[in-house]
């Protein structure tokens, strides 16, 4: 609570501010539809130098304007608006979007902008506007639900990272997350030590425009990096005008829901009718321990955004955020600092222009371990605290007379792990870019563009635990305490340079950008071990260099504003692949026609009309090492000696290495309608791709005596994505002080793979109990991830008969031959919807998702839900409720490889829905102020008997960071 | 002036280029990461090599216990002596283990295993890793590579020699290993390149590979005894040729015991004292006992494995006693391994009552093991300890500092008689008690070491063959024998000699002829094109 009042002083300190809102003729430019203020309108006093661009705010103010004088403001994509100056202040300004002007939006497209109306590719913009609203600390959270084929899973833990999957990804054993490019820099997409998320410490109050590049006709401009899509995000710009921006938030939260597990009084009964040799090992409290690992949260986001003329001639912004968040969890914090600056001056005539982007954050995060697992296993008899525990005061399992050794297999108190660990860290993140644009003055149809960027990472994280932690390092179960230091330094520098041409022809439009691309990721680390601990080693962890080097050009032929023809090309080499095989071609092609154009250019109804088409090839190199090519010797650690003599001598063993290996390839084939009814009020896509991804880098068995590993990587498998999309958007009421916007996204695609080289199939997924129990296989013919398991048989009142299994294969043994393939994690369709409505100076938003037709594997059930759970062997422990309606009393490697387990992982859930009210003309009319309040993870409606099937994880559900319900109030204010 | 600025513009541009192509072939920059050419660029280079070659018998991974070199499998399930324990051992009368939820384990101890089996594919795959890593050592340590590097200092030169049989004598035992379990291998050597496909060897190329390769190497190993601890000997190759012998009519369906006389005979003299106690083979420095020919090494700080060792230790503390700390110097996975029936009951009679080798804790548990997943049934052994001799607990209670005897003298005593009687004519069939004097005295010196007198000794009417097989099975008890000696008795597959939950049955059943053999794993099979699937799979 201390922040917060912080927070609140400083909002005060901000009050003397709007004395700077003087001017002679000023006002504000705002939408007709949504009445939100227009940033960057030009405004121009008629027959006169005098010129101005509105700010963030739709603000604008000049002197010197003679009454009478006619003022024209415009905008791309709205109607142009005049008016005649006699003398008026504060002037409120309505623009309206003008239908046939909306798809000249600028679009940004990699290596350069293009209109959207001239687009060919599946590309998607989502700007500031359109953001989701409420308690967002992760960026990609603003667009969550909103782009069709886009998928973000966002993990419980604050700040926590999220998978982000554009049409399903693009890989079976590599990585499926798509490139990300912040202003023109692709980052790596993992976080570094002391960090929660690679993209936490980019404060999402500075992001302008987030375009997702979905088909290879549009990412092959990024070639090798791009074959799971990419995700441009573009920072705001600096402002020719001075405003201030000012947005707090306080969340409270709590959480939702816990696994069911028995109470205490019904426990003892359990244990006094089955395990009855353990009823004196039974307490006499009633402890909810899944209630009291957990804690009710604050959060509190601030951010402040100045933006103005710097020196009179560097449009420039600076963008203070502070951020906290509380987790769940006992303990768990996140906290952020950032600064972000942006300075867009322009020289010699607007020849010369400079971006320079620069973006620092700070991280400290207190890390919380996961204790769900004990928390639902725990004897609910027993208490939290036991003032005789020489462990800190926490109730443990111990022998008093045995030098307070903890007892073997019994569980350890998940609030003390929680309480006596201080698992702390922090990272501090440097990245930007500075890039310098001209024109040539000899040859203005012709630009040079260098792009240098930046992202630097140095982050470290302490863990520290007192012998009087049960869960401390310790030797025979006696602790003897944690103290671990880890650290981690990465950098990756780029350097672009490019050329890029436009000129018109008649009715040939012909643009073309033709250029070269140099990246270079580099880093160290260190990490002590447990320094308690004398076995235990300290180690050096230089991560190895990677470099990527490429050629790019792109061409886009108009004719007669009707045809439309994109080409492009990347060559690239990595340094991750042998020189013979490391140089891939990537190409694309995309091809557009505007039918409104050619057949309904007077129809009134029809106001766009477009057919798309593209094929295109993009790569993917994320294989395991980045020198996996080269023949190498590795030698052991002090743990991996052998010893000859009296000496211990490091193994030297030589390393599998897979020669020949190249990229990956997918092949992406798109076609996509365009359409816009009813100038444009009603607009959206159907889009329909058909992805191939072969060469797929798959570590697959080799010829065993041969290689140093009975597997090592090939380029091997394949696998295809079909699907369909479909997107509208409807401003189903638009008036003066009614207006309602929705937005509406179905994605539905089917994996299935191919080939998988001569592998039968691959075994995967997480243990569900044992080592090795496994619930999930690649296999031809399936998606991805498809369940293999043993078939329950029920009994014919349709209950499940504990361990009994069909034999399938008809043997009369029940073996590893028996189990079968059934249903996958993906869902047969992702369905977004928003909803602004605005009533006066009401606003109310709200977002749904849902996802339909996936199948989750319950190994929270799996691997605790049986009667012979009830004991870990020397003490009592707790077990779910659902062991009730299965009955199952053992497990076994087939008990917990059941179908049985496979759920319905279908819901429906609101991620946030607020209501705000705009006090327009605060503070005498110097300000705006929207106070706000709003549910974040307001409901989930769901048959999944699970906490949450929002997993990750692809579909195993091995207990989860719980989501927070939270409830927030909020304030926006604007001078 | 334009005109030269585009052109310096352009030599700029050309130069970044130029300088950046190289950056593409980047160098490593990991201290423990070497070349061909800078690893063995010193003596010290081929020692690690060694320690290498014999590591993977032991470690399952350069960077600790949970690191492996193999993929696709847990390293635990992929250590070569649990593997091979979980082989020999738990698919026979001796042990079973309670956690059926470990994917393969229930299989393999009720003997329905398929060739999906992951600990068939840690044994297989780990072999032959083994295999490959013997087979770089030769190809990196011959003469001209040698000079060629600059080593040539004689005293180097001749240790290096040493060494490359020491390897060779260990890739025999690994084909010996194969074809003891598969029947078959792919064979490669160091004359095959790394991307090779192995050929198939049957069982007949197999014996005979190991046999001329062992007594090929024979006169240029090390005297029994003369080497440091942990590199093998001149008895290493006698233990693995004497095991060929005695099992001969089995792999290759000729009978080879005088040749196994032999073999054993030179252990016998070879040096290799009976410890005094016999429990101290079984403690944590048990790397000082006389009688131990070559172990599987372990150590809690050095040499960090989820081994033989450390899974028997840990697994043998009963549930119901909880005494691994005090005993064992463990905590224990609470009651992981417990004893059959039929092992039990191999010590029945008051002749055992002073037996040091009789470790069965059966007080408060019943003697039959109705459901695997409950620990407190079936007896419990404590053989193992990760305590000294003289009572002090190994330095880490995680990974025991006990090593495991792949071959202990005692077993030679044992195979001895059994190949004098098999050669004067004692066959499974009929179970002539035919020993001759130096046989009883070898089998009775293993007793009088048990029982600290002679109190306990047979006589030469009641050594049968029968007897012998259970001798071994109270000497040699979970030492990753008994699969091997029950299959030479004709006792493993079938139904003369069942036990509880042999072929899935609680009380013992019929299994079919194939399972002597174990299946190619699925993997391996698919990734080599010359491999054959063993019948019945």
């Amino acid at each position: 609570m201390k922040t917060i009042y912080k927070k609140l002083l400083f909002s005060l300190f901000l009050l003397p501010l709007t004395v700077f809102a003087q001017s002679n003729f000023n006002g504000t430019v705002v939408d007709k539809g949504t009445s939100q203020p227009l940033p960057g309108v030009n405004v121009q006093v008629l027959g006169t130098k005098n010129s101005a661009v509105t700010d963030f705010d739709g603000a604008f103010k000049f002197t010197n304007v003679k009454a009478g004088s006619k003022v024209v403001f415009s905008y791309v994509g709205y109607e142009n608006v005049t008016v005649t100056y006699s003398g008026q202040n504060d002037m409120k300004i309505t623009m309206e979007e003008s239908s046939s002007k909306l798809s000249e939006v600028v679009i940004q497209v990699g290596y350069g902008t293009a209109k959207k109306k001239d687009l060919t590719g599946a590309t998607t913009t989502i700007t500031a506007k359109e953001f989701n609203k409420g308690a967002i600390i992760t960026t990609e959270n603003l667009l969550t639900g909103r782009v069709a084929g886009l998928s973000v899973n966002t993990g419980g833990a604050p700040g926590s990272g999220s998978e982000i999957r554009i049409r399903g990804g693009a890989s079976l054993f590599g990585s499926n997350s798509p490139l990300i490019v912040i202003d023109g820099l692709p980052i790596a997409n993992d976080s570094g030590t002391g960090s929660v998320n690679f993209l936490a410490t980019l404060n999402p109050a500075t992001i302008e425009t987030f375009t997702v590049l979905k088909d290879a006709s549009s990412t092959a401009i990024y070639g090798a990096r791009a074959a799971n899509g990419v995700i441009i995000i573009t920072t705001k710009k600096g402002g020719k005008n001075l405003s201030v921006e000012y947005n707090v938030q306080y969340g409270q939260g709590d959480v939702v829901k816990t696994v069911d597990v028995f109470g205490a009084d019904a426990f003892r009964e359990q244990i006094t009718a089955r395990q009855p040799n353990l009823v004196s090992r039974l307490g006499n409290t009633n402890t909810d321990w899944q209630r009291a690992i957990y804690q009710k949260t604050d959060f509190v986001d601030n951010s402040l955004s100045l933006r103005g003329n710097l020196f009179g001639f560097i449009p420039s912004r600076l963008t203070l955020g502070k951020t906290y968040q509380e987790g769940l969890r006992l303990t768990n914090t996140f906290a952020r600092n950032t600064v972000g600056v942006a300075l867009n001056p322009s020289f010699l005539n607007n020849h010369l222009k400079i971006k320079l982007n620069a973006n620092y954050g700070n991280e400290n995060n207190r890390f919380a371990d996961g204790v769900e697992g004990n928390a639902i296993r725990f004897d609910p008899t027993q208490p939290v605290y036991d003032g005789s525990s020489p462990y800190g005061g926490f109730f443990e399992y111990f022998d008093r007379n045995d030098n307070n050794r903890l007892l073997a297999l019994t569980p350890r108190n998940p609030v003390a792990q929680l309480l006596q660990t201080v698992d702390t860290g922090y990272s501090n993140r440097l990245f930007g870019n500075f890039e310098v644009d001209y024109k040539f003055h000899f040859l203005p149809s012709l630009r040079a563009i260098v792009n240098v960027g930046f992202d630097e990472t140095w982050g470290q994280r302490t863990r520290n635990a007192g012998r009087f932690a049960a869960t401390a390092g310790g030797n025979n179960n006696i602790p003897f305490g944690t103290s671990e230091f880890n650290s981690t330094y990465r950098k990756n520098a780029l350097f672009d340079g490019y050329l890029a041409y436009n000129k018109t022809f008649g009715k040939l439009n012909f643009d073309a950008t033709a250029g070269y691309s140099f990246q270079k990721f580099e880093g160290r680390g260190f990490s002590t071990g447990n320094r308690f601990d004398p076995t235990s080693a300290a180690l050096d962890t230089p991560l190895f260099d990677s470099v990527i080097l490429s050629y790019f050009a792109r061409t886009n032929f108009s004719y007669n504003d009707k045809y439309i023809f994109t080409l492009t090309a990347r060559r690239e080499s990595s340094s991750k692949f042998d020189p013979d095989s490391r140089t891939g071609i990537f190409p694309a092609a995309g091809f557009a026609w505007k039918l409104k154009e050619e057949f309904f250019k007077e129809n009134k109804t029809i106001s766009d009309l477009k057919l798309r088409l593209g094929y295109g090839v993009s790569g993917q190199q994320d294989v395991g090492n980045n020198n996996d090519y080269i023949q190498q010797f590795g030698l052991g650690n002090v743990n991996s000696q052998y010893i000859i003599g009296n000496t211990a001598v490091p193994i030297g063993i030589p390393q599998r290495f897979s020669q020949g290996l190249t990229w990956e390839k997918t092949t992406t084939y798109n076609a996509a309608v365009d359409y816009g009814l009813f100038n444009n009020r009603i607009n959206g896509t159907v889009e329909a791709f058909y992805k191939e991804s072969s060469d797929l880098l798959a570590v697959v068995p080799s010829a065993d005596g041969s290689n140093f590993s009975n597997r090592g990587f090939r380029n091997i498998g394949a696998f295809t994505t079909k699907g369909l999309e479909f997107t509208i958007n409807a401003d189903i009421i638009k008036g003066d002080k009614l207006n309602w916007n929705v937005n509406f996204n179905v994605t539905s695609f089917k994996r299935e793979i191919t080939q998988l080289g001569n592998v039968p199939f691959f075994q995967l997924g997480d243990n569900i109990a044992g080592t090795g129990t496994q619930a999930q296989v690649f296999q031809i013919g399936w998606a991805p991830y498809s369940y293999a398991l043993f078939k329950q048989l029920y009994d014919a009142s349709g209950q499940p008969v504990a361990g009994a299994f069909a034999d399938l294969n008809g043997d009369n043994v029940i073996n590893a031959n028996d189990k079968y393939l059934f249903r996958n994690p993906d869902p047969k369709a992702i369905i977004g919807f928003s909803s602004n409505f605005n009533y006066k100076n009401f606003d109310l938003f709200f977002n749904l998702r849902a996802n339909i037709g996936s199948r989750l594997f319950n190994a929270v059930n799996a691997n605790r839900a049986q009667w012979s759970q009830l004991t870990t062997g020397v003490v009592p422990q707790n077990i779910p409720t659902s062991v009730l309606e299965s009955n199952f009393e053992i497990q076994n490697n087939q008990s917990v490889l059941s179908d049985y387990f496979v759920e319905n992982g279908s819901f429906l859930r609101m991620d946030n829905v607020t209501l705000g009210y705009t006090f327009p003309k605060w503070l005498e009319g110097k300000a705006s102020l929207r106070m706000f309040t709003g549910v974040q993870n307001a409901f989930i409606i769901t048959k999944y008997s699970g906490l949450d099937p929002e997993i990750g994880n692809n579909g195993v559900d091995n207990t989860i960071y719980p989501r927070q319900r939270q409830v927030l109030v909020g304030a926006n204010i604007k001078f | 002036m334009k005109n030269l600025q585009r052109l310096f513009l352009l030599f700029l541009f050309a130069i970044t280029i130029q300088s950046c192509e190289k950056e593409l072939d980047i160098e490593v920059n990991d201290p423990r990461i070497l070349t061909d050419d800078e690893f063995f660029s010193t003596p010290q280079g081929y020692l690690q090599a060694l320690a290498g070659v014999y590591g993977n018998l032991s470690l399952t991974g350069k960077d600790g216990a949970g690191s492996s070199f193999l993929e696709g499998i847990d390293a635990g399930t992929s250590q070569f002596g649990r593997c091979l324990w979980y082989l020999q051992n738990l698919t026979t009368d001796e042990v079973i283990w309670s956690y059926e939820n470990d994917e393969g384990v229930a299989e393999l101890q009720r003997n329905t295993w398929t060739a999906s089996n992951p600990i068939l594919l840690g044994m297989y795959s780990r072999t032959m890793v083994g295999v490959a890593i013997a087979n770089n050592f030769l190809r990196q340590s011959t003469p001209d590579k040698l000079a060629s590097r600059g080593i040539t200092n004689p005293t180097d030169v001749a240790n290096i020699a040493t060494y490359r049989n020491e390897v060779r004598a260990v890739r025999a035992y690994y084909y010996y290993v194969m074809m003891d379990l598969f029947g078959k291998a792919p064979f490669v050597t160091e004359a095959n390149s790394v991307s090779a496909d192995g050929v198939e060897y049957n069982r007949r190329q197999l014996f005979d590979f190991v046999e001329s390769e062992m007594l090929a190497i024979l006169p240029n190993l090390v005297a029994a005894r003369a080497n440091q601890y942990g590199r093998l000997d001149k008895a290493f190759a006698w233990a693995v040729l004497a095991k060929i012998y005695l099992n001969a009519e089995v792999y290759v369906g000729a009978p080879k015991y005088t040749e196994c006389m032999t073999m054993c005979q030179n252990i016998i003299n070879g040096g290799f004292a009976l410890k005094t106690n016999y429990l101290d083979n079984f403690k944590a420095d048990n790397n000082t006992s006389t009688e131990l020919i070559f172990t599987l090494q372990s150590d809690g700080v050095k040499t960090q494995n989820f081994g033989a060792t450390t899974v028997l230790i840990n697994g043998q503390v009963g549930s119901v006693e909880g005494n691994g700390v005090a005993l064992y110097g463990v905590p224990g996975w609470g009651g992981a391994l417990r004893l059959r029936r039929q092992f039990v009951e191999k010590w029945t009679g008051s002749e055992f009552d002073f037996d040091s080798r009789k470790t069965i804790v059966g007080a408060g548990r019943t003697l039959d093991i109705a459901n695997v997943g409950i620990q407190a049934q079936g007896f419990v052994l404590g053989k193992w300890s990760n305590r000294t001799s003289t009572g002090a607990a190994g330095v880490n209670s995680t990974f025991v500092d006990t090593d495991f005897p792949l071959f202990r003298r005692a077993d030679f005593n044992l195979m001895y008689a059994e190949a004098q009687m098999r050669k004067d004519g004692a066959t499974n069939a009929n179970n002539n008690a035919n020993a001759n004097a130096t046989s009883l005295g070898y089998v009775n010196a293993l007793r009088e070491r048990a029982n600290d007198g002679n109190f306990a000794n047979i006589t030469a009417n009641q050594l049968t063959l029968s007897y012998l097989l259970d001798e071994r099975s109270r000497e040699l008890h979970w030492e990753a024998h008994r699969r091997q000696d029950l299959i030479r008795f004709g006792r493993y597959s079938g139904g003369t000699y069942n036990w509880a939950w042999k072929g899935n049955v609680p009380f013992g059943g019929s299994i079919d002829g194939f399972r002597n053999l174990f299946p190619v794993p699925s993997g391996s099979l698919s990734a080599n094109p010359n491999l054959t699937q063993n019948p019945g799979y």
